[in-house]
């Protein structure tokens, strides 16, 4: 019974908490399996996305970059609110979507379940914006964000520049920073 | 006479034997753990019939309410065909004619996406797949004229074709269609 205990727990500690156990590379705050999806994925990898990101595609046709902490490592939560900003990604189309601690999303009352290539709006350096929280931030796109809960913001990018898939930390990722004061 | 460790430090045996067991478990897990998701999945996926004609699921726009997978995807709209070539080949045919993003995956029991095929590869063309067995002969393998053949690496699977839709409800109609191009028919090569 020990040996049994110790072995599922050890197995769930490891999918849910060391996700470094995970090939990825990190960029600032976010983070990309370099095998999600692959048939080269080994043990750990493989059931790290089964449990996190079920269904991946491989990094030729998408990647995908997480992050559970701001720029400052503190861990996201939904109940903060912080400004998300950069330019847009070097991929034919990406997106920002922000999920609840379970992966899925969040009831957003505005329908607002990620900002993306079609409707962000850049401004005159190639640069978006956005918002998450609770409430809405005068003149920036929200993502609502309800509950107390841990927040995960993931940023798809779909058929990403080579340079990208060669070399992810080469993507300038967009900042994520706290708005307001966050207890 | 001699003492055995196990007789002298019973404890140290069993710490040992406990560990071993531990280590055991844990791989073990590891390993089942993608396998008995996709299982899950394949079960209750999508949760209603499949479309009659084309063999295809058709689930709603991604909503707060989508939680059959974990991380759905807002800007995709879905097409879904369960994969079983236990009985011989599936064969799956779309002709989405749309000039944005569209892909069609492939998925083993394990999770594994073992293939993709997107619209810049696709071209104009009609997509014309043929899944088999990994062990199916190698007349069942060749393909007809303009055909492509797929060799699954488990029995059963899913085919997972994501539509881009970056505003649903003003592209609604051309995206449906697109989507509803798709059709999954048991059937020999």
């Amino acid at each position: 019974m020990a040996a049994l205990l110790l072995g599922l727990g050890s197995a769930w500690w490891v999918l849910k908490k060391a996700t470094w156990m995970n090939r990825a590379v990190s960029v600032g705050a976010w983070s990309t399996s370099l095998e999600a999806g692959s048939a080269r994925a080994n043990l750990y990898t493989r059931a790290v996305v089964a449990m996190n990101g079920l269904l991946a595609l491989g990094s030729q046709e998408t990647m995908y970059f997480v992050a559970r902490a701001d720029d400052t490592g503190l861990p996201l939560r939904a109940s903060c609110s912080y400004r998300i900003s950069g330019v847009a990604p070097a991929a034919r189309w990406w997106s920002i979507t922000a999920y609840a601690d379970d992966m899925f999303l969040f009831d957003a009352p505005n329908q607002h379940y990620s900002l993306n290539a079609t409707t962000a709006a850049l401004d005159a350096q190639g640069r978006f914006m956005l918002a998450t929280g609770q409430k809405e931030t005068p003149g920036l796109f929200w993502l609502p964000t309800l509950g107390d809960r841990g927040l995960v913001l993931t940023l798809r990018l779909y058929n990403p520049d080579i340079t990208v898939q060669k070399a992810p930390a080469s993507l300038q990722v967009p900042s994520i920073t706290p708005l307001g004061n966050c207890a | 006479m001699t003492q055995t460790l196990a007789t002298r430090r019973p404890w140290l045996v069993r710490i040992a034997l406990v560990l071993f067991l531990a280590a055991a478990v844990h791989v073990m897990a590891i390993w089942a753990a993608p396998r008995v998701i996709m299982a899950v999945l394949l079960q209750r996926l999508p949760g209603t019939s499949p479309d009659t004609a084309s063999g295809a699921f058709f689930p709603p726009a991604v909503t707060a309410s989508s939680r059959a997978v974990v991380m759905p995807s807002p800007d995709m709209l879905y097409s879904i065909c369960l994969i079983d070539v236990a009985q011989g080949p599936v064969h799956i045919t779309a002709h989405p004619e749309l000039r944005s993003y569209w892909s069609i995956a492939l998925y083993a029991d394990n999770s594994d996406n073992y293939f993709v095929l997107n619209d810049r590869q696709a071209g104009t063309r009609p997509v014309d797949l043929w899944v088999v067995p990994h062990d199916a002969s190698p007349v069942r393998k060749a393909a007809p004229a303009g055909a492509t053949v797929v060799v699954a690496p488990s029995r059963r699977g899913l085919l997972l074709m994501r539509v881009l839709t970056g505003n649903y409800t003003v592209e609604k109609d051309v995206l449906e269609k697109a989507r509803r191009s798709l059709a999954c028919t048991a059937g020999p090569v």
